[in-house]
Parts: C-alpha cells; structure tokens; sequence
C-alpha cells in the first residue's frame, strides 16, 4: 500500500488511540442505550386499576368483575358508588378504567334479555385505550361463552330472538408467530440497533473530520503530498473499524441480555449493519463540512438525527404513522436496517424477504457517502 | 442584584446574535414537535390482513365482509397455495385470518365456531392490538347474540387521536433539551475560551454568576414555551381543561430546573462539544425513556421505575397532560409542582458547589 | 507598604513544578517586568496575583491583603484578551464594568475617556470579535481599566501586535503609571523590558535575576561592542570559538545586521576581535562601544543556564542539498490580487525569491502576510496574477510541488494529541522521507529542540516555544528546496531564536529558498530580502541595507534621564511618528543634517529641564523603517488609521 496512506491511517489510529472518550462513547451510550430502551420502553398494557361500580350485587355481577379483575389484564382499583365517583377517581389519576354493572343485570340476563355494562377507560393514551378496550371486550366475550348453556342460554334459546339465537357464535383462536411470549422488547431492541448504529456513526463521524479544521492542522495536512482522497480514506477506514466494536456490543447485548432468536442468517444482517455505519458516517461528513466547530456540527446534529430515528419505525411501528407520512420512512436508511434485522433474526426470512431493503441501503449507502466525500474534498482543496 | 441583570442582559444579547441558537431554541421545537406529533404513535390502523376462506359458503363471505369493511384491518389477497406465514416473512401482512373449512355448517347449527387468527408477533404491542381489533370485529358481527355487552367510553380524548397525548409530550421533551442545551454551551465557553477568568477577578459571587446566567436561559425556556403552546392550541388542537394555575406555576419552576440542569453541565465539563453530549444524553435520555413522553412509567420494570422517580420531566408531562386533557388541578397535581421545585434547586445547589470557589481549579 | 508582595511563593499541576518558590516585592507606580520564554511559569504566576487560581505554597498580597481578597483592587490582562467576541466594544465594557460594580454613570465616564484616548470612539458599536490585534489589545486594557484598579496585571499584552501599536500600547502604560497606577507586565520583547523600572528574568520556574534594567545589564560587568561586518555568520562562528577559548570575549550574539560582542575590557576585546576576523580573511569594523542591552544579558543568562547540559546541537543531517538550483527563481507572483468579495485582502504584489535567498515578509497582523503566504503556497487560489512555485506555473498544488515543500504555518502544525515520536514518524511517512535517514533526522530534531530522550511527551502538554521548534524540525524533515516559515520564532526564548536563524541561514547556504514572517524586527535583518505589507499592498521592498537607506533623514538617538517626557514633549511640537521610544532610548528622526537635528532636538529637550546624556546618529533599525513606511502609508491614505 502507498507509503503515505499507511502514514495517515497510523496517525489517525494513534490520535484515537489515545481519545478515551472516543473509546467510550462506542461502548457506553450504545449499551445504555439499548439498556434502557429495551427495559424502559414498554407498551405493554396491563394491571390497569380498574374501579368497580356494582348497582346489581348479585353473584352474576361479581362473578363478572372476578372475571374482569382477575384477568390480568385489569386489576380491582377500588369500589366507588356511582358513576360520577368512579370518572373523578379517573379525573385524579387513581384508577385507568372502571366498570359499571346496572342494577338489573341479573334479571336481564335471566330475562334473556341484552344488558350493557359500562367501560370506562381513560383516552389521554389512545394506545393503551385501545388495548384495554381489546381486552375488557375479550374478556367479556370469554364471560359470555362461559355462561352455561342451560339455564340462561336455554332461555335465550326460548326467546323471540329465535333466528338470530340459532346462529353460532364466532370464537377467534390467536397465535402469535415468532414471539409466542408477546416480548415487547424485541420489537424495541431491533429496531433501537440500526438508530445506535446511524446516532453514533454520524456522531463521531463528523467529530473527526472537524477536529482537524479546529484544530488548524487542516493546512499543515493540505501542504503534504497526500491526495485529498488519501486524507478523507485514512479518516473513514479507522472509524468503520471502530463502529464494528459497536456492531459486536450491540449483536452481544442483544443475544445475551434480550435473549432475541436469530433465526436467519447473521451475515444479512451484519451486511445490513455494515452499510448502515456507513451511511452514518456519510451523514456525519455531510454535516461537517457545513459546520466550523464541533459544538456547531453537534447541535446541526439535532436537526437531523430526530427526524431520522423517529421516522423510522424503530420504536413505534411506521403503519401507525399517519398515511401521508408513511412513503417518507423509504428513504430512511435505519427503517431498511430495522425491517432487516426483525425480518432475519425473528422471522427467519432469508435473502428473498430482504433484499429490496438491503438494495435500498446499498443506494442509500452509495449516494451519502458519495456526496459527502465530494463535497469535504472540495472544501479541502 | 444589578449584576445578575447584567448577566441576563449579556447573555440575551449572545443568543440574539448567534442565529443557530435562536433557530434551535424557538424553531427546532416547533418542528420537531410537528414532527414527531404526528408520527409517533403505537395505533395502526388498516392492518394489512391475509384472508384464507376454506369454507367459501356464503356465511364466510359474510364473515369475512366484516373485516374488509373495517377500518382497521387492510385485506389483501393471498393464493391459497402458499402458507400465511410467507406473508409474514416479507411483512405483506401483519394478521391472518383462516376460515375453516365448515364454518357456514358449524355456524348454521348453533356452534360455537373457531376461527384461526395468525398474528405477526415480531411488534408485540401492533399484535395485541390486532388480537383486540379481531376479536371486536367478531363481537360486533353477531351483536344480538352475546348476553353481556360491553358499551365503551373514552374519557378525555374520545376521538383517540394520539397527537393529543404525544403533542404534550414532545412539547415537554423540547423545553426539557433546547434550553439546557443553550445553557450548557453558554457556561462551558466561558471555562473554554477563558473569559470566566475575567468573571473570576471581578469576585461577582458564585450565587450572583449562576443565577445571572440560570435567568437568561429560563427566559429563553418561557419563550420558546409560549410558541409551543400555541402550537399545541392550533394544530393539536388542545385546550385548557381547568385550573391553568398549576400549570403556570409548575412552568416557572421546570424552566428554572432546565436551566439549572444546562448551567451545572455546563460548570461541569468546560468543553463545548462534550457538555453538548452531557445533556443530549441526560437530558434525551432520562426525559424521554423515563418520563412517560410515549411509553406508560408504570411499564418501566420497577429496577428502573425509581429512576423515573428522580426524572424531572416526569412530573411535567403529567401537569401538562392534566392541564390540557383532565383537568385535575391542583389536588391532583400538587405533588409534582413540588417534586419539580425540589430537583431544580437541587441542580441549583450541585452547580453552586462547583462553581463556589470561583477560581480556577487547578 | 508594597503594592504587590510575592514571598516564597510555589505552584505545582499535579507532578509537574511551575513555579518554584518565587518572590519579590513591587512598589506603588512601579513598572515591574516579568520576561522569559514559554514555560517559564509567569502565567501561573500572573493567575495566582489575580487571584483566580490556589498557590501551593507561599505568600502572596496586594497592598497588604491576600491576592484573592485583593480582586477588586486588581486589573488583569490575559494572553487572550478575554473579550467577547459577539458583543460589540461597548457591551464589552458595560459588561465588565457591571460585574465590577462601577455606577453606569461612572462606567460611560470612563469608557469615554479610555477609548478617546486610544482613539477607538469611533468604534463603539463594533463586534469585538471583528478587531483588529492591537485594538483588541486596546479594548482589554480599557475593560481592566474601568474599574479604576490600583494594580493592573499584563500578561502578554503585546505579543503578535505590530511594533506601531506595541509602541502606543507602552507610551500608555508610562502614562498610566505616572498616574499611580502599579503595572506588572510580561513581554517577550526585550526592548519593552527596557522601558520597566524594574524587571524580574524568569526560567524553568525560578526567578534568575531582578533588578532595574541599568542594573541587569551591568551585571554582566562589561561593555558591549557592536561589530559589523559582511559575513556575520561566519563571524559569528569564529568568535563564538574564540571566546570560549579565552577571557577577553565572554559572549556573541547576533542582532539584527551587526554582532555584539561583550568584553570586560573593551580595548583589548576589539583587539582579539580584529585579530580574530582578520585572520580569517574577514573585514570587520567596530563601530560603538555601549552598554550591554537586556537581550545581552538574557541571552548569557540562559548560555550560563544551559552550559551544563548540552552544547551545539549535533550538525543537520542533510543529505540532498539544493545548490544546484541556485540562481532560479523559486517563489514568484506577479500582481497577486485577493478579494473576499468586497473586501480586498492582497493587492498588485509582486514578489520573486530565488534558491538559496531568504526572503522576509513583514507587516502588522491583517495586513494580508497570510493571506499572500496561503496563495505562493497553493492554499489559496488568488482572484487574479501570475503565480510560480518551485519551477511549477500551473498546478501549484501538484503532488510534485507539495513534495519539495516545506511549511510551517503559524501556531498550528503538529497534532497536540500525539507524541513527539509519532508526529515526527508521520511527517516523514507522508513526505516520503526515506526510511534508513528517519531515525537520524528524527533524533536531529530532537536535539534541535532541547528535547533529546522525551521523544514520548505529548505534543499539546509542550509550551509553545518548544512546540514551535519541534514543529520546525518536523517541517525540514524531508529536506524541501522551498520553506515557508510563518511566524517560526514567536513565544521562542532569545537564545533558542538564534539557534532558529543559523538554521534558516545554513539551509539557505544549502540552496533552499526560505520565506518567512516574523514580528521580531531585528531577525528580520538576516534576511537577504524584504518587503513590507501595510493593507495589502507591498509598500517597501529590498535588502534591508536598501531599505534603510532608502528613507533618508537620519535617526539620532538620545540617551535622556527622563526619556517618556521627552517623547511626550517632543511629540507635542513635530511630528508624532518621527519620535519614539526604544527601551530607554529616545529616537529622533530628523530630516536635518545630523548637527543642525542635534542641536535643535537638544535646545527644545533642555529648555524643558531635561538632562541629555548623550546624543549620536544610529543607523536606522527596521523598526524604525517599519514605524515610518506605516505612517508614510497612513498619510497616504492608504488606509485609515487602525481600520
């Protein structure tokens, strides 16, 4: 190899030899970050307080609230006497939802006649509304199927509603395929991978290429004969074998403390790992070479790395973004990566399933990168 | 006193001058909070389902109507030569729903019909929400025949619009980073261009310096709250629902416990690109994992639920979602008023002992 | 009582001494001096006063109450001025005065009278950061000012400030101090030491020697004689042997385009040093016999210091000599012309150095040196002109050209956070420097910069002296034919500069054509030739003999015992640029013959009471060319004052 690529790749690897925060930040934040990510972010709804309001005080009606607060899903959050109670304990904050029973629920059932109990669920959250309003409408529906077929069903049977009481009643059976234990924070993990991967590589991307230019040796390297493509060569090649300590921290966290399958083949999704650090160190030029200090590219930083983590269906789903949005996330490198790595490692798909993406990040990849590079040797020379 | 104003004064005249911290105190807010308003959210909608009818009897077809015509669920065709699951696998679908093969009969007669539902559990929350939305459509199919039913009411936000709920909250993540970021810079130029050495032999007191400088950076944090707000009115279309006092007073609190948090990084780490880092990390991090902004605190593991405890934000969003959504007031919202006053002196106190010296240390 | 009372005072960072039990005592309305190179330890010393930083150990007090209780009453310049560079000079001032707890009403007093009286009023409303160097300079001062200190402490005040505004810079600090006010100032230049009452020679931590300025000198307890002859370097070398082999020369040193030579004896010293040069074939010619001049005494000071360790640095291990090349011209432009849109930075120069010449450009901060250096490097392309660089017409960027060139650019050329040891193996990686010459020139460097076996030192813990030398040697590695030197010697001890310039002669002996800028006048006088830049336009240009001669009048110099009212008063009556101060010199430019300049000068001093000492013609210096060529210029209006 050229004498004076060597020169500059050893300068370059002994100045970050000796940055300990450089070292850091590729091992710390990373894993703090998928740490608290994968823990904290939780969507999952459950032990909701659900209060009770029971007008009936029959053994129907608490055989219903045991049903409803025994499930898991919602748990006994006090006993209030009237509706109006029960919204203000809402209003303050005591209880997620509550239930209201009329007083003639059992003779209506026994009357075979239709009753409608009351759910109140607190909204501020649509998604926990949501589900909340999935589970009390399952558990009602598993209320209703275990209602003994004699008894109360013979007289809904006896009643004028013949027609309609003939037909069956549809049961739906799920399965959830690939995470039968409905782990919500693999989901999280996959997808927090591929933001670490562009956050951090555009991070200390753009750190290196502005140190010198703030540093003032800018002229004193312009001055040797090295070519402006062997200076920006020797500033990339160190980092990209610097994100793969990153790569390897995060692949680690994510078997070792996540537990997540890897089910497909790895090597996809270190292809898709690679190009993804490379895209981020090409965002990470381009923002250098826009910016004069590295407080400066730092808080540029701000302006482009929100928009990309949080379109980018990492932590929340891109077909809950509002529709207008959605063709937005395809030229987002970290939605390719995410859809890569969830596809491979918990769906097991293979090249067929992901290669769109992968091309999609090739692209991406080839344009950063290129841009970037031209644009920072023209400032150079 | 005169000397605190002077600060304030210098350190506004800065900012005004200085056109990236201005874009990025009043306009990267609003942005983001356009933003990330709309696009973050955990309900989808028109969820792409496969639709495997092995009866084929017009009470499948019946059946399977009620999904088409939902507006939760997408059906998209799927040959019934190739297993659902290779849907899944490209991520054409999400669900799939397997009719079997004598429905109509079973259901003709009176039975109790299983239908198979396959969902894509990579997302776990997308897959709940499926489970919910499926089985609601089946409820709701043959509404006369369950004996109980359930009638649904959405307090506070009946229309289930998530702006409302994240709006607030990535208004609270916007006055929780951009002023401390600003704050943080302004104090570690000093230590890194040296003119603190200038402060220091002017023997201004540690407490006259930092409030100086903790007043400038609460003005700019009132600022940039009064645009977010009215954004918040406008396009997320909140409103008032109550006492406005907490509120109020609660804001006056969190911008000086923001400005504070950017001022003790700030003293801290004199550099300029490290303390950037400093509150990106705390600030983003702590604010928004653990206060609640998108994913529910009580879903945080109880080993890091204390944490939450600590984070200021926290106590915010919860007066700011009152404020606008349930309009609970004070009785309900005291405690965090409170807690919010406690962790802003507390950054107050940790920057006072940094600085107390007011000497190069060394 | 003192003003400023130090007593064993020490500081350590960690493992590190600075400052190493110092004392000394400063009176009321004294100025006191503190000199020495980087390193030395005088910032410490300087932060410590002001209190903004903990001695170690020791005792430190501003009339009477420990430095730290003492901060309303003290003044403090730092090295960089510590303004702000986005609030304008008004702000600046309101600011500092606020924090002081000046009234406003005293502060827009005050602020009025210093910045009339550095003539900067006009400039009010003007970014701070958008200054020039000596207005910047001048905006400190006044902020230290206003709030009506009683010691004011000067860290560097005047480094890398144009010698016209250095000069306005002191005339104020005598005013200041007349009025009661107590200065202690660093400087590295010497000549500003010499105007102190007082001055205190600072190394490694230590205080060396103190005293007034009559007292240093005469510690070397002997005369100085000024030797001119043609071939100085070669003197230099002949007498510098000479002296160490006998009593009667104790010292040589180089300034400016004569030697002096200090002798105990004068006669028999100019005796030895006729005998010496001429049987070496070298005329020489002394032409005064004088006191020693403070840079004399430093400059043995520290040969005293440093006879201990080393000796000469081992001779440059060049291997490619350029001599061939000699002749032809290696650096030219031909009306270079720069613009920054509307702003002209470089205007109509022409320039041309041939190998083997070195050529100085000198000129204030912002008057377009850097600017024109970055165009003949290739760094910057010029809006229009000719260029040529080492036989090169077209591409100066080439790798061809970059691979024969050297360059040092000002302050910035090494990588802080690498060892010297590995700086030094990348510049010789990336220039090609062939592997089996490495280690010679590497350990050459070393020795050049005092720093033999500390190869493994982090380049960003060295003190800027030291750093300048090693990036020097870094600089040379590759033996170019072309050098671009910029600002080599700034914050470089006197005697390390001189090391510098016999380098930059012997690779200039080699063939290699060196262009440099210095802030240093009289190193300026090594140069074969000159050209003085005043707002972009080369407005003197020749050898320096050519130059000087070339401004006509003569320069009388006075030795007077009251020399600040003498430049006072003279200044009131002729015109200002014609009278300056030089130390303690008073010099006089006269358009008159000698005589007829003598006599009238004298009349005027002596009626006002003035005692003259003695009165003679100087040969001009380059300063005192460059004051002129700048005034000249200013009168033509080329350019408005200090815009």
């Amino acid at each position: 190899m050229n004498r004076r690529l060597l020169s500059l790749i050893r300068k370059e690897f002994n100045q970050i030899r000796r940055d300990r925060r450089l070292a850091l930040s590729l091992i710390v934040p990373p894993t703090l970050q998928l740490l608290l990510f994968g823990f904290a972010l939780n969507a999952t709804v459950d032990n909701l307080r659900m209060g009770v309001v029971d007008l009936s005080q029959t053994p129907q009606s608490r055989d219903l609230i045991a049903a409803m607060t025994q499930s898991g899903a919602f748990r006994l959050g006090g006993r209030y006497s009237s509706a109006q109670e029960e919204g203000n304990a809402i209003a303050r904050g005591d209880l997620d939802a509550g239930i209201v029973i009329p007083n003639r629920f059992a003779d209506d059932l026994a009357r075979g006649r239709q009753v409608s109990v009351q759910i109140l669920l607190n909204a501020m959250n649509a998604n926990t509304a949501a589900i909340a309003q999935g589970y009390s409408e399952g558990v009602l529906q598993n209320w209703n199927q275990g209602l003994p077929r004699g008894g109360v069903n013979a007289s809904f049977a006896a009643s004028d509603l013949a027609p309609v009481a003939r037909t069956g009643r549809v049961l739906m059976h799920p399965a959830f395929l690939f995470n039968p234990g409905l782990v919500t924070s693999w989901f999280i993990v996959t997808g927090t991978f591929g933001v670490l991967l562009m956050l951090n590589g555009s991070l200390i991307s753009s750190a290196a290429m502005i140190k010198e230019r703030e540093a003032g040796t800018v002229e004193q390297l312009l001055m040797t004969p090295a070519g402006t493509g062997e200076i920006v060569t020797a500033k990339i090649a160190p980092l990209v074998v610097l994100l793969c300590v990153t790569i390897a921290v995060a692949t680690a966290m994510i078997r070792i403390v996540f537990h997540v399958p890897f089910r497909g083949s790895f090597a996809l999704v270190l292809l898709g790992a690679l190009l993804c650090v490379l895209s981020g160190i090409g965002i990470g030029t381009f923002i250098a070479t826009f910016t004069k200090s590295a407080q400066q590219a730092q808080l540029m930083s701000f302006f482009v790395n929100p928009p990309l983590a949080s379109l980018s269906g990492a932590l929340t789903p891109v077909e809950a973004m509002p529709h207008w949005m959605q063709p937005f996330t395809v030229v987002n490198p970290i939605m390719h990566f995410g859809v890569i790595t969830r596809v491979v490692l918990l769906k097991g798909g293979g090249i067929d399933a992901v290669w769109r993406n992968l091309a999609a990040l090739a692209v991406f990849t080839a344009v950063l990168l290129s841009l970037s590079v031209m644009r920072f040797r023209k400032q150079l020379g | 006193m005169r000397r605190i104003f002077a600060q304030v004064r210098k350190e506004l005249t800065q900012i005004a001058r200085d056109r990236l911290a201005l874009v990025l105190a009043l306009a990267l807010p609003l942005g983001l909070m356009l933003l990330l308003g709309n696009s973050i959210a955990l309900t989808v909608t028109g969820v792409p389902i496969v639709v495997q009818d092995l009866d084929d009897s017009p009470a499948s077809r019946n059946f399977i109507d009620a999904f088409r015509e939902s507006v939760t669920f997408l059906v998209i065709p799927w040959t019934t030569a190739l297993p659902p699951e290779r849907a899944f696998e490209s991520t054409k679908a999400r669900a799939a729903l397997i009719v079997p093969q004598h429905y109509g009969r079973d259901m003709a007669r009176g039975l109790t019909t299983p239908v198979q539902l396959l969902v894509d559990a990579s997302d776990a929350n997308t897959a709940k929400l499926v489970q919910g939305y499926a089985g609601e459509i089946a409820a709701n199919y043959q509404p006369a025949a369950a004996p109980v039913k359930a009638e649904i009411r959405l307090w506070f936000n009946p229309g289930r619009e998530s702006k409302k709920f994240y709006g607030p909250g990535i208004f609270v993540l916007g006055i929780s980073m951009f002023p401390p970021l600003l704050a943080a810079l302004a104090m570690s130029k000093e230590g890194e261009q040296k003119t603190i050495l200038q402060v220091y032999v002017s023997s201004i007191s540690a407490t006259e310096f930092l409030l100086g400088k903790i007043f400038a950076f609460l003005l700019i944090a009132l600022a940039e709250w009064c645009l977010s707000m009215i954004l918040l009115v406008t396009y997320f279309g909140l409103h008032l629902a109550g006492d406005p006092t907490p509120l109020l007073a609660a804001t006056v609190l969190y911008a000086f416990c923001v400005a504070s948090f950017g001022t003790l990084l700030g003293a801290a780490i004199p550099n300029q690109a490290a303390s950037i880092q400093a509150v990106a990390l705390g600030g983003f991090l702590l604010v928004f994992l653990l206060s609640g902004l998108i994913f529910p605190v009580s879903n945080i593991p109880p080993q890091l639920r204390w944490i939450s405890g600590l984070v200021w934000g926290r106590y915010y969003i919860e007066i700011v979602r009152d404020a606008l959504l349930q309009g609970g007031g004070w009785p309900a919202m005291w405690f965090n008023v409170v807690m919010i006053a406690v962790i802003g002196a507390v950054f107050y106190l940790l920057a006072w002992k940094k600085m107390r010296r007011m000497q190069l240390s060394v | 009582m003192s003003a400023i009372a130090v007593d064993a005072l020490t500081k350590r960072y960690g493992a590190v001494e600075a400052v190493r039990g110092i004392g000394f005592d400063v009176q009321p309305g004294e100025i006191f001096g503190l000199i020495g190179p980087d390193g030395a330890g005088k910032t410490s010393t300087f932060q410590i006063l002001a209190g903004v930083m903990e001695a170690s150990g020791g005792k430190v007090e501003i009339f009477g109450s420990p430095a730290r209780d003492a901060r309303s009453t003290t003044g403090y310049l730092t090295q960089s001025f510590s303004l702000y560079p986005d609030l304008t000079v008004a702000e600046n001032i309101r600011y500092i005065g606020d924090l002081r707890r000046v009234t406003p009403h005293d502060i827009d007093d005050r602020a009025h009278r210093y910045l009339s009286m550095f003539d900067m009023d006009r400039f009010t409303e003007r970014l701070a950061g958008r200054l020039s160097g000596g207005m910047k300079q001048k905006l400190s001062l006044a902020c230290a000012l206003v709030a009506q200190p009683k010691v004011l402490l000067l860290d560097e005040p005047t480094t890398g400030v144009d010698p016209v505004s250095r000069r306005e810079f002191w005339d104020t600090l005598a005013h200041l101090a007349i009025e009661g006010l107590t200065i202690m100032v660093a400087t590295p230049y010497l000549d500003e030491a010499e105007r102190c009452h007082r001055v205190a020679l600072m190394h490694l931590g230590e205080i060396r020697e103190m005293g007034t300025p009559a007292e240093l000198r005469g510690k070397l307890g002997a005369k100085r004689l000024e030797v001119h002859t043609d071939k100085l370097g070669d003197a230099e070398e002949i007498l510098l042997r000479r002296s160490s082999e006998g009593q009667e020369i104790v010292d040589v040193q180089r300034f400016g385009d004569r030697l002096d030579v200090i002798a105990p004896d004068p006669d028999r010293g100019r005796k030895v040093v006729e005998e010496a040069l001429g049987s070496q074939g070298l005329k020489s010619d002394v032409f005064r016999v004088d006191q020693p001049t403070l840079e004399n005494t430093f400059v043995a000071t520290l040969r005293n210091i440093d006879r201990g360790k080393s000796a000469e640095p081992p001779a440059y291990p060049g291997k490619h000599p350029h001599r061939d090349l000699a002749g032809q011209v290696a650096i030219g432009a031909r009306e270079l012309t720069k613009k920054f849109g509307a702003f002209t930075a470089v205007k109509d120069v022409n320039i041309e150095v041939k190998y083997g010449e070195i050529y100085g450009l000198l000129g204030a901060n912002g008057a377009g040196k850097t600017t024109t250096i970055k165009m003949l490097c290739g760094l910057l392309g010029p809006t229009t002109g000719s260029m040529e660089l080492a036989g090169e017409k077209g591409s100066l960027r080439s790798r061809e050209v970059r691979e024969r060139i050297g360059y040092m650019s000002q302050k910035f050329s090494l990588y802080d956070d690498l060892s010297i040891d590995e700086n030094l193996d990348f510049f010789a990686g990336v220039y090609g420097v062939p592997p089996e010459e490495r280690e010679e020139k590497k350990k050459w460097v070393l020795a050049f910069s005092g720093l033999e076996g500390k190869q493994d030192l982090i380049t960003g813990s060295l003190p800027g002296g030291w750093k300048q030398r090693v990036a020097f040697g870094a600089s040379i590695l590759h033996e170019p034919s072309v050098l671009f030197l910029d600002e080599p010697t700034s914050g470089v001890d006197p005697l390390a500069r001189r090391a510098f310039w016999r380098m930059i002669n012997k690779l200039a002996d080699m063939g290699t054509a060196i262009l440099v800028t210095t802030h240093y006048l009289e190193e300026a006088e090594q140069c074969n030739r000159l050209g003085f830049m005043v707002a972009g336009e080369l407005v003197a240009e020749g050898t320096p003999q050519g130059v000087k001669s070339k401004r006509g009048g003569h320069l009388l110099e006075f030795l007077v015992d009251q020399p600040q009212r003498a430049a006072d008063l003279l200044r009131e009556k002729g015109d200002r640029w014609r009278v300056s101060l030089f130390g303690d010199r008073l010099h006089v430019i006269t358009d008159d013959d000698v005589e007829t300049g003598k006599k009238k000068t004298s009349e005027r001093l002596q009626s006002a009471g003035i005692q003259i000492r003695e009165a003679y013609e100087e040969p001009y210096s380059l300063e005192d060319v460059f004051i002129v060529v700048v005034e000249k210029a200013r009168q033509q209006g080329k350019f408005a004052k200090e815009d």
